[in-house]
């Protein structure tokens, strides 16, 4: 893992890391299954972005149960995918649906990812007691199968977007703080670092200006393969029935309220299935690109 | 048989109102299905009433189509997919997949059709008093128990009184209302309340197979209420041997016994052996197996489709158009008066205001609600929970959908700005519940309410089910309206989810459940229902129609309206 | 060697040690109530409170954990109060039916995975490889609960191949293992292939593969004799941390098709709040978890005698 991480000079602002980081973005293009989930991923962003635009009809309103396909409406308009057993259109809410994934799996990856570096960067370059306690805790959670954790904490504590949030970030956390931890441990005794110390800088400055921009490859890697776990994670969730409430269209959840007419109606279910599955991809797709670059440099 | 019943009704005393039921009925006044419903429950027997009502009307409810009438074969097992739950003293049975299981090893005083008729069972005879406070039971002699004793009268007292025991919990204590009264008493922190007891004396041994129960008032429906699903009866000593059926299935007068159970998985029911002689017809089929599919309601659909099973509990609406396309399957369906209720409490705020609760029914369209959420399978209701399928159900003046007075009630009430709400829904039926808070939410939405959607697992949701202040409750059939407003609406009953409590809409139930004449009835039940629709206390959008799916191999099986498995005549075709 | 185990040990048991205080705690602030769960909806709140002193549940949280912790050492897991029967009783069936569950899915797994992980990064870059790579990381792209939804929708209600329901009620029945198995494999062979080739392609970098096929050796016999073992040893410890991710991983395969393995078990266990089963399953999953990863770890020495643990 630490042959990844770059040995380049420090970098002295975050905004100038911020700039390689699109730069190592840019050397995607030599990698065509990074490329491939590159656009998968901006796909299914822009039609977040543009679902009322681009949705052909309300994602909530009833119009047509059951229609199939390529159904004409007689109020105009066409159900390219059908609609669903109450009668919404099934590509308005897979485009609507497409927000709800890309607004909760980023913003519970966002939150693992701020506790987890925290955690990581406390230990291991404080190291001591704080890495020790740290540590256990990290070991403990991750000795226990996730899924199981989701389900218990959810069902528990109740499902709402905000308890999803919390189970992501208090199951997702550890793995990123040991990833961090193994990262820092490299980089702490780099010369930047030692120069930051003589000038007397803060350690939380050291930390978060010094060692963290520096272990940004590797982070963005497990980021977006983590990406791909967490909408799985959501999915499940929302099939296990513990989801997201209704009627905001949800992928996971559209699966599992049209799953039981399958076999009569499989559109119902099939481009759901289709959707989540090619942003997983694309995310997974994407960090397999960058892994490859990286380890290109 | 029917021959000795004719006999029974030539020996015994009539009940003056049959002769008016009969007047009526020729006359026109009176249904058939009325007729035969209401001179069964006065003790005439139903193929003495069957007889008559026939020479009015040729044609006889036959729940055996002519196809199937081919000569029934004996033996063979039949699997039905069915949740296998954790039950133990049928007195407290609060799910009816429970007393299907019991309904093979245990029997009931009367048994009530799919046609809503009921009959005699246990009880071969009952004969009310003419004021209906008096009911004589005649229980039928050599009725053995699966341990080898005679069914007497104790063992059927003993039954009652456990049912009003408050120690036991039953939920026949809102059926048997009449037979309970008021007392001083004392809650848990010994704070002094009034609590119901059972009346001294109200249920009496008069020989060794007459069993006689006295009401406070009237009560038309008592031998349907025998046949409620917490009603089995069992062997004198149940509760001094564990009462857990499934311990001591030899403690039921049933053709089966229970030699294999395991909650979640499997009950297999077999013929009694040892010599055990029923006193009936014997049943056709050896054994019966339920086995549980989950609460998945496709993996039951998957298992019947595989041949893994021959019979479904129940067939999920959202499955209806894979089972009717599925080979060698046959769909039942019935019309019933089963209900997803979204009752509301009316004590908090902001429902604590009736205009609220009112502006909640106006923008409800639940027409759109039984169209869209349950495929129009069923019928359209008006809020009170009382189904035109139901005999004692009377028209009330249409309330048509109006969204701007939903909208001033709402502005009155003071929440012309938008209102925020939340309606909790366990799918602990089906997709179908979820579905219908979802067209409700955007009902109210055209009103400036915001329905908030809280789904729950169907197990959580039990905790709050009597708690929250809107939610949807997934009522099941009873043959008479008047039966379940008995155990949902009256004040203090435990059952009584929206904590109604109204002494008038109590005072005239209590009438309606003595009023033996039809026309009378009728207008006290109008009252009755438009004083809930009034008083606003639910959305109660449609009754539903209910389903069943079987391997067409299986035979003389059918749906009832509460999905009871009267399964004696059954049998498989292989 | 024995420290590390002791080590190991130690940190398992410290590890059941908070895991089974924090769910007792979880539970403790949950919102239903057991009383409901077993007494059923409608039971009085009389009877609840009654039920719920019977008992013991208005001891003090500690009293409870101690006795409980008490009990479990002493090999009494407690009832269950939706089976009512003791813990263990409902327990070990399930594990059993899962580990068969498991056993199924890695006999087929792991063969497959492995060849396919070796042909891929025998020659990296090579269009097999490159085949094998996007297709690895497309199966794991598709959800289980998708695969089961379309799995069953193709080879139960299409083509009437195999039953829907996987509950094993008359007996075991080796076709209603096909589709919770294909299932767990689509979702999983993946992962496994990808690190097999990773480290495949390592060790064909490395000096002494090079330089025997420099010497001439046949091309088959260096990846036989020397490339194969020393590729292995990775997949070794992802193979044995699939243990690990299996318990979470049957849980939708075993909900979906109604088997009655743990996963579903616990799954249940959780929704109706059933304190004792899902401490004794989380036991479970903890000791699995170690347990395998101080395998993996023993196994890893094993094979690698360049590794030694101090």
């Amino acid at each position: 893992m630490s042959n990844i991480v770059e040995t380049v000079t420090p970098a002295p602002t975050l905004g100038f890391a911020f700039i390689r980081a699109i730069k190592s973005f840019a050397l995607l293009r030599e990698s065509t299954p990074g490329m491939v989930g590159a656009g998968l991923v901006l796909f299914w962003v822009i039609v977040a972005i543009l679902a009322p635009l681009i949705a052909p009809f309300d994602p909530l309103a009833t119009l047509q149960p059951m229609a199939k396909p390529g159904t004409e409406f007689v109020k105009g308009g066409t159900f390219w995918l059908g609609t669903d057993h109450l009668g919404r259109d099934i590509l308005s809410r897979i485009i609507f649906g497409s927000q709800t994934v890309l607004f909760y799996a980023p913003l519970a990856t966002v939150f693992a990812y701020t506790l987890g570096i925290l955690m990581g960067l406390a230990a291991g370059y404080h190291l001591g007691w704080w890495d020790i306690v740290l540590s256990r805790i990290s070991d403990i959670i991750l000795s226990f199968p996730v899924l199981v954790l989701y389900i218990i904490i959810i069902a528990t504590i109740g499902s709402s977007g905000i308890n999803i949030i919390i189970a992501i970030t208090f199951a997702s956390a550890p793995g990123i703080m040991r990833i961090v931890r193994g990262l820092v441990l490299d980089l702490r005794n780099r010369e930047y670092v030692a120069a930051a110390q003589t000038r007397g800088e803060s350690s939380l400055y050291i930390m978060l200006v010094e060692i963290l921009p520096n272990a940004r490859g590797p982070l963005i890697v497990d980021a977006c393969l983590r990406l791909g776990y967490v909408i799985i994670t959501i999915g499940v969730l929302g099939f296990l029935g513990l989801g997201l409430p209704p009627p905001d269209p949800d992928w996971g959840g559209m699966i599992n309220e049209t799953r039981k007419m399958a076999m009569i109606f499989p559109h119902m279910t099939i481009f759901p299935c289709i959707a989540i599955s090619s942003l997983i991809l694309g995310f997974n797709l994407l960090a397999d690109g960058l892994r490859e670059v990286s380890l290109r440099d | 048989m029917t021959k000795t019943k004719m006999d029974h009704e030539k020996q015994g005393r009539v009940h003056p109102r049959v002769a008016d039921l009969k007047n009526q009925f020729v006359k026109g006044q009176l249904d058939r299905r009325e007729f035969l419903r209401t001179t069964t429950l006065l003790g005439l027997s139903a193929a003495a009433a069957y007889t008559f009502a026939d020479t009015f009307d040729v044609e006889l409810p036959s729940l055996i189509s002519s196809a199937e009438a081919a000569t029934p074969k004996k033996g063979g097992i039949l699997r039905c997919g069915m949740q296998v739950q954790d039950m133990s003293d049928p007195a407290v049975y609060d799910w009816v997949e429970k007393s299907n299981v019991t309904r093979q090893m245990c029997e009931y005083l009367t048994i009530t059709g799919p046609d809503n008729v009921t009959r005699p069972m246990l009880a071969e005879k009952w004969v009310p008093s003419d004021d209906l406070k008096t009911w004589t039971f005649h229980i039928r002699k050599g009725v053995m128990f699966g341990n080898g004793d005679e069914l007497t009268a104790d063992d059927v007292v003993v039954n009652i009184k456990r049912w009003l025991d408050p120690n036991v919990g039953s939920s026949m204590v809102g059926m048997l209302n009449t037979m309970l009264d008021e007392v001083d008493g004392k809650d848990k922190d010994g704070k002094a309340i009034k609590v119901k007891r059972m009346i001294e004396g109200s249920v009496e041994k008069v020989d060794d197979h007459t069993v006689r129960i006295h009401l406070k008032s009237p009560d038309l429906s008592i031998p349907e209420k025998m046949y409620h699903y917490p009603a089995a009866i069992l062997h004198r000593s149940f509760a001094e041997k564990g009462a857990n059926i499934t311990k001591t299935p030899d403690l039921g007068t049933g053709p089966y016994t229970l030699t294999e159970y395991r909650v979640g998985e499997i009950a297999i029911l077999k013929r009694r052996g040892g010599g055990f002689k029923y006193w009936g017809d014997d049943p056709l089929l050896d054994e019966i197996h339920y086995i549980d599919t989950g609460q998945d309601a496709a993996a039951g659909l998957a298992a019947l489709a595989s041949g893994q099973v021959d019979a479904i509990y129940t067939l999920d609406l959202t499955l209806l158009g894979a089972a009717q396309n599925m080979p060698g399957v046959t769909v039942h369906e019935v019309t019933t008066a089963q209900t997803g209720c979204m009752r509301i409490q009316g004590e908090r705020a902001p429902y604590n205001d009736i205009r609220v609760r009112q502006a909640m029914q106006l923008a409800a369209d639940n027409e759109q609600m039984l169209k869209t959420a349950h495929q129009g399978r069923g019928q359209v209701a008006e809020n009170h929970h009382v189904c035109a399928c139901q005999p004692d159900y009377a028209p009330l003046p249409k309330i048509a959908r109006n969204v701007g007075k939903a909208k001033q009630l709402l502005a009155d009430a003071g929440h012309g700005g938008g209102l925020n709400i939340t309606c909790n829904v366990g799918n602990t039926n089906g997709q179908w519940e979820t579905d219908q808070v979802v067209v409700l939410k955007q009902n109210l939405a055209e009103a400036g309410i915001n329905l908030n959607v809280n789904v729950m697992p169907a197990a959580q949701y039990w905790d709050v089910w009597d708690k929250a202040d809107f939610s949807l409750t997934v009522w099941t059939h009873r043959p008479l309206g008047t039966m379940l407003l008995g155990v949902a609406y009256r004040t203090g009953v435990p059952w009584n989810e929206a904590k109604y409590s109204s002494k008038e809409f109590d005072d005239l139930l209590t009438q309606a459940e003595s009023t033996v004449d039809i026309d009378k009835r009728h207008k006290i039940m109008a009252k009755v229902e438009k004083r809930l629709q009034d008083d606003a206390i639910m959305i109660q959008p449609y009754f539903r129609s209910v389903m069943n799916a079987t391997s067409d191999k299986v035979k003389g099986i059918g749906v009832h309206p509460t999905n009871y498995h009267q399964w004696n005549k059954v049998w498989i075709d292989s | 060697m024995l420290i590390m185990i002791s080590k190991r040990i130690g940190f398992m048991i410290l590890t059941m040690l908070v895991v089974s205080m924090l769910l007792f705690m979880l539970l403790e602030f949950s919102p239903g109530n057991v009383a409901t769960k077993v007494l059923g909806p409608y039971s009085s709140e009389e009877a609840r409170q009654l039920w719920l002193e019977r008992h013991g549940y208005f001891e003090p949280l500690w009293w409870r954990y101690g006795t409980w912790l008490g009990n479990f050492v002493s090999g009494e897991f407690g009832d269950s109060v939706r089976f009512r029967v003791p813990v263990s009783e409902v327990l070990w069936p399930r594990l059993w039916n899962t580990a068969i569950l498991g056993f199924w899915t890695f006999a087929i797994m792991i063969p497959l995975s492995l060849i396919l992980g070796v042909l891929a990064g025998m020659r990296e870059g090579s269009r097999l490889d490159r085949v094998i790579s996007v297709g690895s990381i497309i199966t794991t792209s598709v959800p289980e609960f998708a695969s089961t939804v379309l799995l069953s929708a193709i080879f139960v209600f299409g083509l009437k191949w195999l039953p829907g329901t996987s509950s094993m009620t008359s007996g075991f029945d080796v076709k209603q293992m096909i589709l919770p198995v294909m299932v767990l494999i689509i979702y999983d062979f993946g992962y496994v292939a990808r690190m097999t080739r990773a480290s495949m392609a390592e060790v064909m970098t490395t000096h002494y593969i090079r330089t025997a096929v420099l010497k001439g050796l046949p091309y088959k016999q260096v990846i036989l004799k020397h490339a194969l073992r020393n590729a292995l040893i990775a997949p070794f410890t992802v193979i044995m941390l699939q243990i690990n991710w299996l318990l979470s991983g049957v849980i939708v395969v075993e909900f979906f098709f109604a088997y009655k393995g743990f996963g579903a078990l616990l799954l249940e266990a959780s929704l109706n709040q059933d304190i004792f089963v899902i401490e004794a399953c989380a036991m479970v999953a903890v000791f699995v978890a170690v347990a395998s990863q101080t395998i993996a770890d023993i196994g890893y020495t094993y094979l690698n005698p360049r590794i030694r643990f101090s």
